[in-house]
Parts: C-alpha cells; sequence; structure tokens
C-alpha cells in the first residue's frame, strides 16, 4: 500500500509526485489543503506527527523530507533510474537538490507568500488563523507560518531573497549551458525536484528569466514540462497555481 | 589521485576524514587554514560548488580532477567509490532515513553549533587582530553569504539573540538524539553508519562547548553513544589529525540559519 499525502503540485508536494509519475509508480492520492492548513489537523498529526507535508506511507513505513522520499521512490521501486550512474554525478545531483532545497526555493517562497499567496489567506477570520497556527506542532514551522501569513519579512530580507533569485537564474543557466541537465548527460532526481521550485520563474521573474536572457535554463523547463510525467503530476493540480506551468507551451 | 582539503578536524572537516579512516583509504591531506592562506581555493575556480559552498569554509575532496563540496555528499562518494566496508546498510528504508536524518540534523545542527563554536574561540582572536585579519579571506571569496559569515565576527558584541536560539536549536538536536537511541544503537538502526559519523561530526564538540545542555543527565543515551563513536580506531585517527590537540575548539565560519526561522 502506498499513499501520498501532498498539496498542488508545486515546491514540496510536487517533488515525490513527479519522481513517482517518472518511475511509472501506481499510488494513492491524498490531496491535504495546505491554505486551509489540513496538514495541522488531528487527523492527519495521527499520521504525521510532525504535521508537514508530503508524507509518503509505504505499508507501515512514514517516509519524511521530500528530497530523501524522492531518492527512497528512485531505489524502492522499479522504473526508469532517476539516479545517475555515474557516483560523481550522483554527488552533484546531491548537491544541486540542497542548492534549491535551502539557498534557491526559500528565496523564492518568501517572495511568492509576501506577494501571492499571504495577502489571500489574511482575509480570513483573525482568529480562526491564529488558532490554526497555535496547533502547529513544530516551533520552526509555527515561527515560517507566522511570517508567512502576516508577511513579517522586511523590505531588506525581501530583496536580498530578489538578489538570491536573480543571481541563482544566472547560475543555474551557467550550469546548463555546459551540460543538458542539473547533473549531468541524463535526467535526474535534481531536475525533478528543481523544476518543481523552478517552472513559474518565467511568470515570477520575468525580467530575469526569459528567452533572451536565459535561453537554456527555459529550454531546460520546456523539456520537463513536456515529459509525459510531469503532465501527468500538473493533472492533479486543483488551484490556478498549476496554471503558471502552461506559459512553457511551445 | 585522492586529496581532501580540510581545517581541524571538526565538523565539517571530521566527517569526510572519518569516513576515509573507516574505510581505510589513502589520500593527500592539505591541512588547510583561510587566515593562513585566504587563496587556496583559487586553484579550483571557477567552480560553482566550490564558489557557492553552502557549508562555508568546508572541505573540499579532490578526485582524479573531480572537485565536490559538501561533507555529508562527499562522504557518500567516497562510500560509494571505495569498498570493501559499507557505511550504509542495504535497502531504500536505511538509505532513506540516512538522506531524511542528515538533512534534518544539517539544517538544524551545523549553523547552530558552528554560530556557538564562531562566537566562542573565533571571535574574540578576530576582534583582537583587527579588520585586517580577514582581508585576504575576503578579497578571495566571491559568494556574498562566505564573506557575510566572515564579517559577522568582527562586530563589536556577539549576537545574543542567535546565540540564544543557536543554543535554543543545539538542546532541540539533542533532544532528538537522545529520542533516536531509546530505540536503536545508533541512528540509522543496528549498525554504525554515515549517519552516525554525520550527527558525531557536528556534535562531539558539544560536551565543552554547552556542557549544561549535554551531559549525563540531559542525555546519558547520547554521551554513551558519542564515547562508542570515539572509541573507534578509524575516528582516534581522524582526530589525531588535529594540529593544535584541541580539534573541538576549531572553528570557522559555517552554514546560515533558515531565513524563514
Amino acid at each position: 500500500m502506498l499513499t501520498l499525502y501532498h498539496w498542488e503540485p508545486n515546491a514540496n508536494s510536487g517533488k515525490p509526485m513527479l519522481a513517482l509519475k517518472e518511475k511509472g509508480v501506481a499510488f494513492e492520492s491524498h490531496y491535504l489543503d495546505l491554505l486551509n492548513f489540513d496538514q495541522h489537523s488531528p487527523e492527519y498529526l495521527k499520521i504525521n506527527p510532525n504535521g508537514t507535508i508530503p508524507a509518503l506511507v509505504h505499508d507501515d513505513l512514514l517516509l519524511i523530507e521530500s528530497t530523501a522520499i524522492m531518492e527512497y521512490v528512485d531505489q524502492a521501486f522499479d522504473g526508469p533510474q532517476l539516479t545517475p550512474s555515474d557516483p560523481y554525478e550522483r554527488w552533484r545531483m546531491r548537491w544541486w537538490m540542497k542548492y534549491f532545497d535551502y539557498y534557491f526555493a526559500p528565496s523564492l517562497s518568501m517572495i511568492g507568500w509576501s506577494v501571492f499567496v499571504g495577502p489571500s489567506v489574511r482575509e480570513r477570520d483573525p482568529d480562526e488563523l491564529r488558532a490554526k497556527i497555535d496547533r502547529i506542532p513544530m516551533k520552526e514551522r509555527r515561527i515560517a507560518w507566522q511570517k508567512a501569513i502576516y508577511n513579517t519579512f522586511s523590505a531588506e530580507e525581501l530583496a536580498e531573497s530578489g538578489r538570491r533569485l536573480d543571481l541563482g537564474i544566472l547560475k543555474i543557466e551557467a550550469v546548463l549551458t555546459r551540460r543538458p541537465w542539473l547533473a549531468g548527460e541524463t535526467y535526474s532526481l535534481a531536475d525533478a525536484n528543481a523544476y518543481n521550485t523552478a517552472y513559474a520563474l518565467p511568470f515570477s521573474r520575468p525580467d530575469s528569466c526569459n528567452d533572451e536572457k536565459t535561453p537554456h535554463l527555459m529550454e531546460w523547463l520546456r523539456k520537463i514540462y513536456e515529459r509525459p510525467a510531469t503532465q501527468s503530476m500538473a493533472s492533479m493540480g486543483r488551484t490556478t497555481l498549476v496554471s503558471r506551468m502552461a506559459l512553457l507551451a511551445r | 589521485m585522492l586529496e581532501l582539503y580540510h581545517g581541524e578536524p571538526n565538523l565539517f572537516s571530521l566527517k569526510p576524514l572519518i569516513v576515509l579512516k573507516e574505510k581505510n583509504v589513502e589520500f593527500v591531506s592539505h591541512h588547510v587554514d583561510p587566515l593562513k592562506d585566504a587563496s587556496y581555493e583559487n586553484r579550483f575556480l571557477p567552480n560553482d560548488e566550490v564558489e557557492m559552498n553552502m557549508e562555508g569554509e568546508g572541505p573540499i575532496l579532490v578526485h582524479d580532477g573531480r572537485v565536490m563540496t559538501d561533507s555529508f555528499f562527499m562522504s557518500i562518494y567516497l562510500d560509494d567509490v571505495f569498498s570493501p566496508m559499507s557505511l550504509r546498510p542495504a535497502g531504500a528504508e536505511a538509505h532513506w532515513r540516512i538522506l531524511a536524518g542528515a538533512a534534518g540534523f544539517g539544517q538544524l545542527l551545523g549553523p547552530a553549533v558552528s554560530t556557538l563554536g564562531v562566537f566562542r574561540y573565533l571571535a574574540p582572536v578576530l576582534r583582537k587582530r583587527g579588520a585586517d585579519s580577514i582581508k585576504a579571506v575576503l578579497a578571495a571569496r566571491g559568494f556574498q553569504e562566505r564573506r557575510e559569515g566572515w564579517t559577522a565576527l568582527l562586530a563589536p558584541e556577539d549576537p545574543a539573540e542567535l546565540i540564544e536560539d543557536s543554543r535554543r536549536k543545539v538542546g532541540l538536536g539533542i533532544g532528538k538524539i537522545e529520542g533516536i537511541l531509546a530505540n536503536s544503537a545508533w541512528l540509522a538502526g543496528d549498525s554504525y553508519s554515515l549517519y552516525d559519523i554525520d550527527s558525531f561530526a557536528l556534535t562531539h564538540c558539544l560536551t565543552s562547548l554547552t556542557p549544561d545542555l549535554l551531559n549525563q543527565t540531559t542525555a546519558p543515551r547520547m554521551m554513551n553513544w558519542l564515547e562508542r563513536i570515539r572509541a573507534r580506531p578509524a575516528v582516534q585517527a581522524a582526530l589525531a589529525m588535529s594540529l593544535t590537540g584541541k580539534p573541538e575548539q576549531a572553528f570557522l565560519p559555517g552554514p546560515e540559519h533558515s531565513r524563514w526561522g
């Protein structure tokens, strides 16, 4: 029995979704509405006491940490190999996944929450919101949600995130000028990981990420967008978030 | 040819040193100190993974011209390439447990222990020597975040809030390790693995850095686990590579704390 608890095919939730789709592994999808804080409900906390999504339950085993789940999926199931056979390329795959997880994605999500998501969440009943934040089990997550919902990021923090993104976009463009995929000559988990963070860059950072300035990055995004697994993942989206992928259609 | 550029055997530099000793692999050791030779990284540039080293002044592995950073991922590489003894139990579940665990502790403890260590041991020295002491290293590091790791140490006073938050994270990490060891002898289960090496490297200095947080009363299982790892000949050999005799007091600017709090 294989059940994935996830939100939209986006960011952390999208990572194991795309890995499972690429492997061609059937799984039961359990959609949780991140913006309704379903992941902190008592029912879900019984399954994953950390209150984080995504989470994969394989028989009796609970798996958390989206990037580590991707590696589990690749090892545990038959299907196309998503980890390079060369150990150096495997090292590179992991290095770039960490770059996206800890450097690039936090900057992008800070701006995303400030500009797009936070304002709509703040329209809800303040008492209800506070109650939902209070039930978040992990302090780190509670702090992060408070920052996201109440937009406590300073102008300096947001500007710094923008600087990091624009610098990162140039770095990724340079990498993809040297090789077709992030880890090397073959599509790997690093590309699947990064796509879920980067697919909306032409929408959210149009001045930095476009056909003129970053042609290799754009081509890489389009190639991933066109993969059947990506299309299948995108069809699981329920909100307008996933519609941003359509900008990648040729 | 296998070469490791590393600092004193503590935190990030300690991980690959233990792995190399455990696997009994011959390598050329380049013991580097960025305050004495700031530009040793230049021989590898341009190189994104060196320049943007998210561990700050972490080790660099060079294997037949292939240059690698990130102490945990280079440790997996070493385990992959050099046989026969594997430092990872077989199977997808063990693989996930090691990756997820090391990622979690790396994010929680890596920045926190580095912060406590640099402000205890390195910042007082740099403040005394003045801004000129880091001029060369600032000139040699192209990545802004890495330069900021150094300049923060010249502030006239320690950042009280960051230090308090780091102590909180260290306490949390100790509690988590103690909790895992309540159920198994080693962090990934029944056998010693890269997960233990990774977490040992990040925490063995805590018995002297934060003795009020880590002691026989607060975390007896973790204290016993540290002793079991310290007793291993490979770990003793790695720690014996110290030039100062006090590797647990050697710290350099490390990874950033999460910007999300």
